[in-house]
């Protein structure tokens, strides 16, 4: 391990992989993870994405309690010995449960409000809720020191945003004074009669029992509440961390690139935290050097349906030429945006990224010195 | 029954597999067939730009339907406009209703109680389907574009989800309403957009059987971006043992064409839905598409 991204690897304690949707991200924090672990590091890597991919290819349980270490046989294939990897795909409901048991006013409060029917049914549609708990566990993490480094897999970018603002998401989606507003009998002249409209609305529009259901989850999530409000700011200052890293992901796709940068602007420069690099995936400037298939250079004997084939595919060549050419373009401007960052080429896999394999290459070429296709590769293909 | 003869069609799949496009190039298609659609997209609570508006040409898309094109509107759903439409239509007397819509705290817990967001939406879209104008309805048929995979099982069953919470009341009797609408085989449809590559029909397959689990009947898969096969079966195993290793251009491309026979004949072998595949196209798919959704309507033999 020598280039950049293997100096990441090394240095950071957490990398967070950002991007577009469906752009690599799974797929790249699986390969990160099998390259730290192949270099010997203790990794764990956690998705927030509700996919079930990862876990299907890392060979373990989907939505477990706690992280899952690999099955040792699909150590040995990834070729990890010293290293450990565990995986941990996040169950929303799952996560939320654990804060409300950790964090509710007491054990009694804790249970009525996972018994409570507005809870049971609309966890998930807390915004913010669900990546403020995957940043509450990722902390936990850390601080436990089980892990070298913990690689975090993200929604597609929108959401990811979503992640990064969660403290603030939450406490503007589950406001204090909302709740306030909603535990009746307290507080001004104002507020009371603010309350009983509400109340009134409520019970001509959505029905008595509804109101009831809202008022108990108001009350008892608002012991929940006070500890993330508590934690917001240590959270925030969490993620500006140096060893902290941010990692963006994209396709050449123009909707992606796009997204990169405005995600670059958002890390770096507003929120200011720590961006590595780009990972320029699913590209063709690996295949600079690359040949035109050519026909006429067959011998004489050769079978016809080779031919005739080879001068088909010299159709879909020259498109392909041309498209490394815009990758490779590409992969340099990202170079520049990347600043005192990296900018890394990942091939695009003929047959997809599904499987073990296919990790394990992309994670030899995300730790080789330099990237495939760059002007300075010694061996280029 | 002709898969456009619906009210509703539900748009979903995985981020970045072609929703959108897909999503506007069935309703420019339905438009043309001569129904009188209707193309949605949920607003973004935080703003920021439309993308369906985009690919129609549109400056910014609001949440009442402008025509834009023959026989095609689009709007967007927004949560704000049920939650006042829903007001109006159940408070009793004016001064209660002004009193509701006015202030600021209703507005704010609408917004922050958790589901009713979604409540918002699903009365405004309700709103549209009950929309009538000269005497007939207003739009034949409405195309949504849903929110990528993960929010769309919570989004297809959530009039589930909203009675079990809100059972009672005359918001219940308009879920009901709504969902004997969406529910209806005859009536709603939820389509599930993909790419022809391995795991993403796997997680086609996946978000079929959660959908099965939902009172929301699946219409079938649009297999998107299915990279046209110009090899005849000589040609290509010719060409399989010959590429190996060679370092050519062209190389992904095909390897490609041979993933994407595989990963369809996968989905169609284990879905029991319809699957229309949609071709790869340049850089203005949305065109192509209609024109390649219209033929599917003339093979079908138009449905109507
Ligand atoms: N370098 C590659 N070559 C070929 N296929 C790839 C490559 N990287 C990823 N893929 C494939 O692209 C698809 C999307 O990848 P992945 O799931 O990693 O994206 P994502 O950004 O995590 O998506 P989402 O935003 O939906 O979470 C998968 O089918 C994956 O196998
Ligand atoms: N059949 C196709 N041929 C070629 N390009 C396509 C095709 N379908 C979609 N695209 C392109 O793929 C990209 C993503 O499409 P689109 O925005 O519709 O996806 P989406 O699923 O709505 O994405 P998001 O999850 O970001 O909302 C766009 O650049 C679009 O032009
Ligand atoms: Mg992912
Ligand atoms: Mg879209």
């Amino acid at each position: 391990m020598t280039g950049p991204v293997a100096r990441m690897l090394e240095e950071k304690r957490v990398v967070v992989c950002c991007g577009a949707g469906g752009v690599g991200k799974t797929t790249v924090s699986a390969s990160l993870a099998i390259a730290a672990a192949r270099a010997g590091r203790r990794v764990l890597v956690v998705t927030i994405d509700p996919s079930k991919r990862l876990a299907e290819t890392l060979g373990v349980e989907r939505n477990p309690p706690e992280p899952v270490p690999l099955p040792a046989e699909r150590l040995a294939a990834a070729g990890i010995v010293e290293g450990t990897l565990a995986a941990w795909m996040l169950d929303p409901k799952l996560v939320s449960d654990r804060v409300v048991e950790n964090f509710a006013r007491s054990p009694e409060d804790a249970r009525r409000l996972l018994d409570n029917r507005m809870y049971r049914n609309i966890t998930a549609m807390i915004a913010g809720l669900q990546e403020y708990t995957a940043v509450e566990a990722l902390h936990g993490f850390v601080m436990e020191d089980v892990y070298d480094l913990v690689i975090l897999d993200t929604p597609p970018s929108r959401d990811a945003l979503r992640f990064l603002d969660a403290p603030d998401r939450v406490a503007m989606f589950l406001d204090r004074r909302i709740f306030n507003l909603f535990v009746p009998g307290e507080g001004s002249a104002i507020r009371r009669m603010a309350t009983r409209l509400i109340e009134k609305v409520m019970d001509v529009a959505f029905g008595e029992q509804t109101r009831r259901d809202l008022q108990q989850f108001f009350d008892l999530f608002g012991g929940v509440l006070d500890h993330l409000n508590h934690n917001q700011h240590e959270m925030r200052a969490f993620f500006k961390q140096p060893d902290i890293g941010f990692l963006l992901v994209t396709s050449p796709a123009r909707e992606a690139l796009a997204e990169a940068g405005f995600f670059a602007r958002k890390t770096r420069d507003e929120l200011k935290m720590h961006l590595c690099g780009y990972v320029l995936n699913r590209s063709l400037a690996a295949q600079a050097g690359y040949a035109m298939p050519d026909p006429a250079a067959l011998p004489d004997d050769a079978d016809p349906a080779l031919r005739s084939g080879l001068s088909t595919l010299a159709g879909l060549a020259r498109v392909e030429q041309q498209k490394v050419a815009e990758h490779l373009a590409l992969a340099a401007d990202l170079e520049t945006r990347a600043g005192d960052g990296f900018a890394w080429v990942l091939p695009m896999l003929g047959g997809g990224a599904g499987d073990l394999a296919d990790l394990v290459h992309l994670a030899d070429v995300l730790v080789a010195e330099r990237p495939p296709g760059h002007p300075d590769s010694e061996e280029t293909p | 029954m002709h898969f456009l003869d619906r009210r509703v069609l539900l748009i979903s799949g995985k981020g970045g597999v072609g929703r959108t496009t897909v999503t506007v190039a069935l309703a420019r298609a339905a438009a043309r067939a001569g129904k009188r659609t209707l193309v949605c997209e949920i607003a973004n609570p935080e703003g920021g730009p439309s993308a369906i508006g985009r690919l129609l040409g549109l400056d910014g898309v609001g949440p009442e339907p402008v025509a834009v094109g023959p026989r095609l509107d689009a709007c967007h759903l927004w949560a704000r406009t049920g939650h006042a439409r829903f007001l109006q239509s159940v408070l009793p007397g004016k001064a209660l209703v002004r009193a509701a819509l006015r202030s600021r705290a209703v507005d704010k817990f609408l917004t922050a109680a958790p589901s009713f967001h979604e409540m918002g939406l699903f009365y405004h879209l309700l709103t549209l389907l009950r929309a009538e104008r000269d005497g007939r309805r207003r739009h034949e048929l409405i195309v949504l574009d849903m929110p990528a995979t993960g929010h769309t099982l919570a989004l297809t069953g959530l009039p589930e989800i909203l009675l079990r919470l809100m059972p009672t009341g005359p918001i219940a009797a308009a879920l009901r309403e709504g969902q004997a609408v969406l529910n209806d085989p005859d009536q709603g449809a939820a389509w599930v957009v993909t790419l022809p590559e391995q795991l993403p029909v796997t997680e086609a397959i996946e978000l079929l059987a959660g959908l099965s689990e939902t009172e929301m009947p699946a219409g079938g898969v649009l297999l998107n971006r299915m990279p046209p096969d110009p090899f005849t079966p000589a040609e290509r195993a010719a060409l399989d043992g010959w590429i190996e290793g060679r370092q050519v251009f062209g190389e992904v491309a095909f390897r490609r064409i041979e993933a994407a026979a595989e990963a369809r004949a996968r989905l169609e072998d284990r879905v029991e839905v319809p699957v229309l595949t949609l071709p790869e196209l340049g850089d203005e798919p949305v065109p192509g598409l209609v024109g390649a959704l219209a033929n599917y309507m003339a093979v079908d033999g138009g449905g109507r």
